[in-house]
């Protein structure tokens, strides 16, 4: 049997739907409402009943071409896996979390220079005149032309306030 | 009609407006030339900031960056090789060639030339076809858009990432299960939101495009095979930008049927301008001359003509279903629809009488866009071009900024940027499975609207099915809506019997 992206793809979909069905038949309803013909749930359910339907026939078709084409393992030119690339996708969502717990705390300024300044860092800029140029100028005018000239409040940081 | 042109040109010809044009086209055309970035990014990356500004001058601006778009990809798949924009690939089979002979500068002016042409005989067009359908779907009931709404659902499945069909109603599904989370708008029971204030009022559907589109772009960019950076200097050995009568000649039939072929491919909900320059390729080469057809892939004019003129068409004639029936025939449109319905305008055929100015001033604005193209964006490109040379480690870091703080300036809620992250690895993933983002923020945007009128619909009817073939359009419609499912289908059969019929004539030839 051979495990290819679209079998993995209509698994997880199937899982997803199955839990997403289990949740459509929790969703609360008022009194007599189960009677109505249209109810909060009604499209939901259709959404889930379909969304199984179809990742179960994905996942069908998916093994009626294995055993049509039989179940050799194709040998695929795959890439060469980029570890350095993957460790900074997976850095640089750890740093938008981040960005999201500071910025209310820190401010706009602190926390948005901070991003900027781990964010070239962690894309392999070493260059400190660089990465100051590339923060701190882009951060103050963004903040001026958003409060000053359009008159958008940006916060300033619950820790100084 | 003359009223409404006029009321559109007054609209878009202020001072304001023609510089939101022109500030869209120079914007879109630089994020459309980052390869992986195209017009849903642009636009999506736009929204936040025509929040602050009217319906009219937001939609002008966001069909600036479509338009800009479009053009953008098809400067870095001539010079790099690298389509920004899944609309400009078979731009690429050709103007690559060209750009290599060191004909960079005519391919790219017979581009903007094909593009301006496209687009101006496509305007033409739309504002002929437009009002037309606008007063006939002014009939429609809720049964009718139903059965429409179903229709462009599935025709975006069907068309789009051809081959993947399953693939691509499973993202529609994916986006109509998400558009349900939050308060339900008729009955006001909570839906999905797992006890969490900040779910109540749903996903804003800005999120989505940023974090599917935007964040999920700009992060797998990193892993990309060809950055632009790595490529070949795009702005080294351009070449003249000028054409000879007997070029313009030669391509000037491919322009005229690449117009007309591209309006309509583009008009068919969920084709696109990524079928319509496919199209468009196809069919020049099939009437190429034998001698000609050699020409193909090496660098003909024909070859690059067709795809660019085809491919502006289709993006004005995706706007006819979205400005006419309020249903977006592809995922930019979709987002369109997302920014005004934010504004709280509706499109359908309502808008054309509320908001005639906004109806109007768009269509006046796309050929205005065509204006800026050709006559400003172009000799500009090996400048803007230049701006490519931006270090990719901090351009990818300022996209992420400029997406994250987009979706926090419209909510200020920091629970959104969480939010974002955790789409931006669901994106990610789905891309590694090979799923396509478009059909699912079609599904996201239309989910709202397609349980309102299968809702109303079932009220109308008692609860019967039968709407759906009472009504001749309806029942029109839903035929449609089969034959679109089956299509899929039956070319399956047909090649799963072009495959065993091979086989066999191989085993027996064996």
């Amino acid at each position: 049997m051979n495990i290819t992206a679209d079998k993995i793809g209509a698994l997880v979909f199937f899982i997803f739907s199955v839990c997403y069905g289990y949740y459509a038949f929790q969703i609360p309803l008022y009194p007599g409402e189960e009677l109505e013909v249209f109810s909060s749930q009604t499209m939901p359910k259709v959404y889930a009943f379909t969304a199984i339907v179809i990742s179960s026939l994905a996942l069908i078709l998916g093994f009626i071409d294995d055993i049509r084409n039989g179940s050799h393992v194709t040998t695929q030119s795959k890439d060469k896996f980029d570890r350095v690339g993957w460790m900074r996708i997976a850095s640089l969502i750890g740093l938008m979390v981040f960005y999201g717990t500071t910025l209310e705390v820190l401010g706009f300024i602190t926390s948005t220079i901070l991003f900027l300044i781990l964010g070239y860092l962690i894309m392999g800029e070493r260059k400190i005149k660089t990465i100051i140029l590339a923060s701190v100028p882009v951060v103050i005018v963004f903040w001026a032309i958003m409060t000053q000239a359009l008159g958008i409040y940006l916060t300033n940081g619950s820790l100084w306030s | 009609m003359t009223e409404g042109i006029l009321l559109g040109l007054a609209t878009a010809f202020t001072m304001k407006n023609i510089m939101f044009v022109i500030f869209g086209c120079f914007v879109g055309t630089f994020i459309g030339m980052l390869p992986g970035l195209g017009p849903i990014t642009a636009i999506a990356l736009m929204i936040p900031i025509t929040y602050g500004i009217d319906p009219s001058s937001g939609m002008i601006l966001m069909a600036g960056v479509y338009y800009g778009a479009i053009f953008g990809g098809s400067t870095s798949s001539i010079l790099i090789n690298a389509p920004g924009v899944a609309g400009t690939v078979a731009t690429s089979f050709d103007g690559y060639p060209m750009a290599c002979k060191g004909q960079a500068g005519k391919a790219l002016a017979l581009a903007a030339y094909a593009s301006f042409s496209g687009g101006t005989i496509a305007a033409i067009f739309l504002l002929v076809a437009a009002p037309m359908l606008s007063k006939v779907s002014l009939s429609f009931q809720s049964p009718d858009y139903f059965a429409l709404l179903l229709l462009g659902l599935t025709a975006v499945a069907a068309f789009s990432s051809k081959g993947n069909f399953l693939k691509s109603i499973m993202m529609t599904l994916f986006g109509l299960m998400l558009s349900t989370v939050g308060t339900d708008q008729a009955s006001g029971i909570e839906r999905f939101t797992f006890g969490q204030i900040d779910l109540l009022d749903g996903i804003s559907f800005l999120l989505i495009a940023m974090s599917m589109f935007a964040l999920s772009e700009a992060l797998l960019s990193i892993i990309g095979k060809k950055a632009p950076d790595e490529a070949e200097t795009p702005s080294s050995n351009m070449g003249s930008l000028k054409l000879s009568k007997e070029e313009i000649k030669e391509v000037a039939p491919t322009v005229a049927r690449s117009s007309v072929l591209g309006f309509f491919v583009g008009v068919l909900p969920g084709a696109g301008a990524t079928i319509a320059s496919f199209l468009a390729y196809g069919l020049e080469r099939n009437l190429a001359s034998a001698k000609e057809k050699l020409k193909f892939g090496k660098g003909s004019l024909r070859g690059l003509a067709a795809p660019e003129t085809a491919n502006n068409a289709a993006c004005s004639g995706s706007f006819v279903p979205l400005l006419t029936l309020g249903i977006p025939g592809s995922g930019t449109t979709a987002v369109m629809l997302g920014a005004l319905m934010a504004y709280g305008i509706q499109p359908g055929p309502r808008l054309f009488i509320d908001n005639p100015e906004v109806f109007w001033s768009v269509i006046v604005s796309m050929y205005l866009g065509n204006l800026v193209l050709l006559f400003i964006n172009l000799p500009l490109i090996p400048y803007i071009a230049r701006s490519l040379d931006l270090p990719k480690q901090l351009l990818t870091v300022l996209i992420l900024f400029f997406s994250l703080i987009g979706v926090y300036l419209v909510s200020f809620n920091a629970f959104d940027i969480f939010m974002m992250a955790g789409f931006a690895v669901i994106a990610i993933g789905l891309r590694l499975l090979n799923f396509s983002m478009s059909p699912l923020i079609l599904g996201f945007i239309l989910g709202g609207m397609l349980e309102q009128n299968l809702r109303r619909s079932m009220t109308l009817f008692d609860g019967e099915i039968s709407f759906l073939w009472e009504r001749p359009i309806t029942l029109t419609i839903m035929c449609l809506t089969a034959l679109v499912l089956l299509m899929p289908l039956v070319s399956t059969i047909k090649s799963y019997r072009a495959k065993k019929s091979g086989s066999e004539q191989h085993s027996t030839s064996a």
